[in-house]
């Protein structure tokens, strides 16, 4: 049996005055770790208001696990959670206090939106400052309070705007860390981002929008197709060095990039050959594997035409 | 032999949640709660606690003196004077006004200012059902700060009474004409400290134009009716200015059946129905400036 989609967008419109947010936007996403990718202004955040029942479209309808947004808006919203982009959290109460209310908010009884604060908090890596008032938190801390006010009324879609927005590099891999593991629990994810390389690390599905406009959408694997060069990580520089002389004068084409090389291959003898210049030159082979586009690459292809 | 472990991390993972699960009602009353904790300082700072507790204590004191002088003076012949009477007691202490200016934006203002808005209409909660929590938040405790004195006031005097029995009997009338006068006031304090707060996301500015609103509402009315011998003579339907007064016209229909002879609306014609009219305007008004500053769809 098919699996029923996640979100159904069907010629989906926002004007304000002028301006077209989104523009005959037609996509259907099936259930898992969607990213919705962008420029800024491209519509995301509309995108998600409207899907939030906070925004009505100009045309077109939505569809979220089956539910129409504009039939039964509380429906829809009973089954999400919300993560803005911006600070949104009130900054004189305890981590505790904030996402046990959103848990009571959610529908949950009093008991047990504090258990389940707690055990989210837990989840998000706050367990220990989830008594501290939310003013005193870091960038990464509110971020992971926000991801946790989200996840408290269990919702079936989490829908993330920017989540790494604004995060140091670590704070970052945390965030990331965190939205992989969403899909484990059974819980859809739809992150919007127009930072391409976080979608390509979590999520398995892709809607990639420009100008309100759909320029590509699928999953995230068949987008990134490949490019006949394999990548040979041989341990080190000097490695690297001698692996690429010997494949240049086997007769390929190959560069050391970041101690990495890079060969390109026109059929699996030449992969053949790879394997038997690393085994003459006794060289240790930790990964070889095609590279693939990155979705930077599909985004301005597409996007150009 | 002993064994010793040095501890272990245990990842708890998710764990789903299959429980009951309310919608609306349940969202606007978790919204109330919430709305009323924070009202009451209650898991916030000893110095968020002082406001509303200093309040009950300063309402408090003329039902505490009353009961006092009824106990003191027992057995004399002059006992029937009092210190306060239950209509008096309605509406007659300004901490109650400064106590709204305090409150009401403290439970509105922060929300649009912090950004809270947008996570709270991600649950399923209209702008109705928010107005509806947050007006009953602050009529909750609005009523039972006037309500607990009162209650203070007629135990105590029945306590201090020759006989409790006979006093409760002769003052049956008080114990629907208080909640009904107090309720028409804390509705009114209300609606209109929220109103003017939800025009503000400066808690600060929304105090002071509360404040600015009941204080140059009552001047400007004072001066237009005139001066103490006007008022017992004969009112002005310019006293209906006067926001600070309309619920206290409304607390004497309530217990006199009747425009109070001694305030500024008296001998107008129709002044009763006037006070009523005007009262339900300006709560209609405040009503749907709410309703349109939380009217959350298409923003």
């Amino acid at each position: 049996m098919p699996t029923a989609p996640l979100l159904r967008i069907d010629a989906l419109t926002k004007r304000y005055g002028s301006v077209t947010a989104l523009d005959s936007l037609t996509v259907e996403v099936p259930p898992g770790r969607v990213g919705v990718v962008g420029a800024n202004g491209a519509g995301k955040t509309t995108l998600f208001r409207i899907l939030l029942g906070l925004a009505r479209p100009t045309h077109g309808s939505v569809y979220v696990s089956g539910m129409s947004v504009a039939d039964d808006p509380i429906g829809v919203r009973s089954n999400l959670g919300y993560m803005p982009e911006h600070d949104c959290l009130p900054l004189d109460q305890t981590a505790a206090d904030v996402v046990a209310t959103f848990g009571e908010l959610s529908g949950l009884p009093v008991r047990a939106a504090r258990q389940r604060a707690s055990d989210v908090l837990d989840l998000v890596g706050l367990d220990e400052a989830r008594f501290r008032p939310i003013g005193g938190f870091s960038t990464g801390m509110r971020q992971r309070a926000k991801l946790a006010q989200a996840l408290v009324g269990d919702p079936r879609l989490v829908l993330l705007d920017e989540p790494t927005a604004g995060l140091d590099p670590a704070g970052r891999e945390e965030m990331l860390a965190l939205v992989a593991r969403l899909g484990t629990f059974g819980i859809s994810v739809l992150m919007s981002t127009h930072l391409l390389d976080d979608v390509q690390r979590v999520c398995d599905y892709v809607v990639m929008i420009d100008g309100g406009r759909l320029v590509v959408s699928g999953p995230t694997d068949s987008l990134l197709e490949r490019t006949g060069v394999v990548t040979v990580d041989v341990g080190s520089d000097a490695a690297a060095a001698r692996l690429a002389a010997r494949v240049v004068a086997a007769g390929m084409t190959a560069e050391v990039d970041e101690g990495v090389v890079e060969v390109t291959v026109a059929g699996d003898d030449d992969l053949d050959r790879i394997r038997d210049a690393i085994a003459e030159l006794e060289l240790p082979l930790y990964r070889l594997g095609s590279r693939l586009t990155s979705l930077d690459e599909v985004f301005f292809e597409k996007a150009m035409h | 032999m002993a064994i010793t472990t040095a501890g272990a991390v245990y990842d708890r993972g998710y764990r789903p949640y299959d429980g009951p699960r309310g919608g609306r009602r349940a969202a606007t009353f978790a919204l109330y709660r919430a709305s009323i904790r924070r009202a009451l300082g209650l898991r916030r700072s000893w110095r968020q606690k002082v406001a509303p507790f200093v309040l009950l204590a300063i309402v408090t004191v003329p039902a505490v003196v009353n009961v006092g002088i009824k106990y003191i003076t027992r057995g004399h012949i002059n006992r029937q004077i009092e210190f306060i009477t239950y209509r008096d007691y309605v509406g007659v202490s300004s901490a109650l006004l400064v106590f709204v200016a305090l409150v009401a934006p403290d439970i509105l203002c922060p929300d649009r200012r912090q950004r809270v808005l947008p996570l709270l209409f991600a649950r399923p909660l209209t702008g109705v059902d928010y107005v509806i929590a947050k007006v009953g938040a602050l009529f909750s405790i609005l009523f039972a700060f006037s309500f607990l004195p009162q209650l203070l006031l007629f135990v105590g005097q029945a306590l201090v009474s020759d006989s409790a029995l006979d006093y409760t009997r002769d003052n049956l009338d008080v114990t629907w004409k208080v909640p009904v006068s107090i309720a028409l006031l804390a509705i009114f304090y209300a609606v209109v400290g929220l109103a003017i707060a939800s025009l503000s996301s400066r808690r600060i500015v929304a105090g002071a134009s509360f404040i600015g609103l009941f204080l140059v509402s009552s001047i400007t009315a004072g001066i237009l009716v005139g001066g103490e011998e006007g008022r017992v003579v004969g009112g002005s339907p310019a006293a209906l200015i006067s926001v600070l007064r309309l619920p206290l016209y409304l607390r004497d229909l309530v217990f006199l059946g009747e425009i109070d002879p001694l305030s500024p609306l008296n001998g107008v014609e129709n002044g009763a129905a006037a006070a009523v009219l005007a009262y339900v305007c300006v709560l209609g008004i405040a009503t749907a400036v709410l309703l349109q500053r939380y009217r959350w769809t298409e923003r």
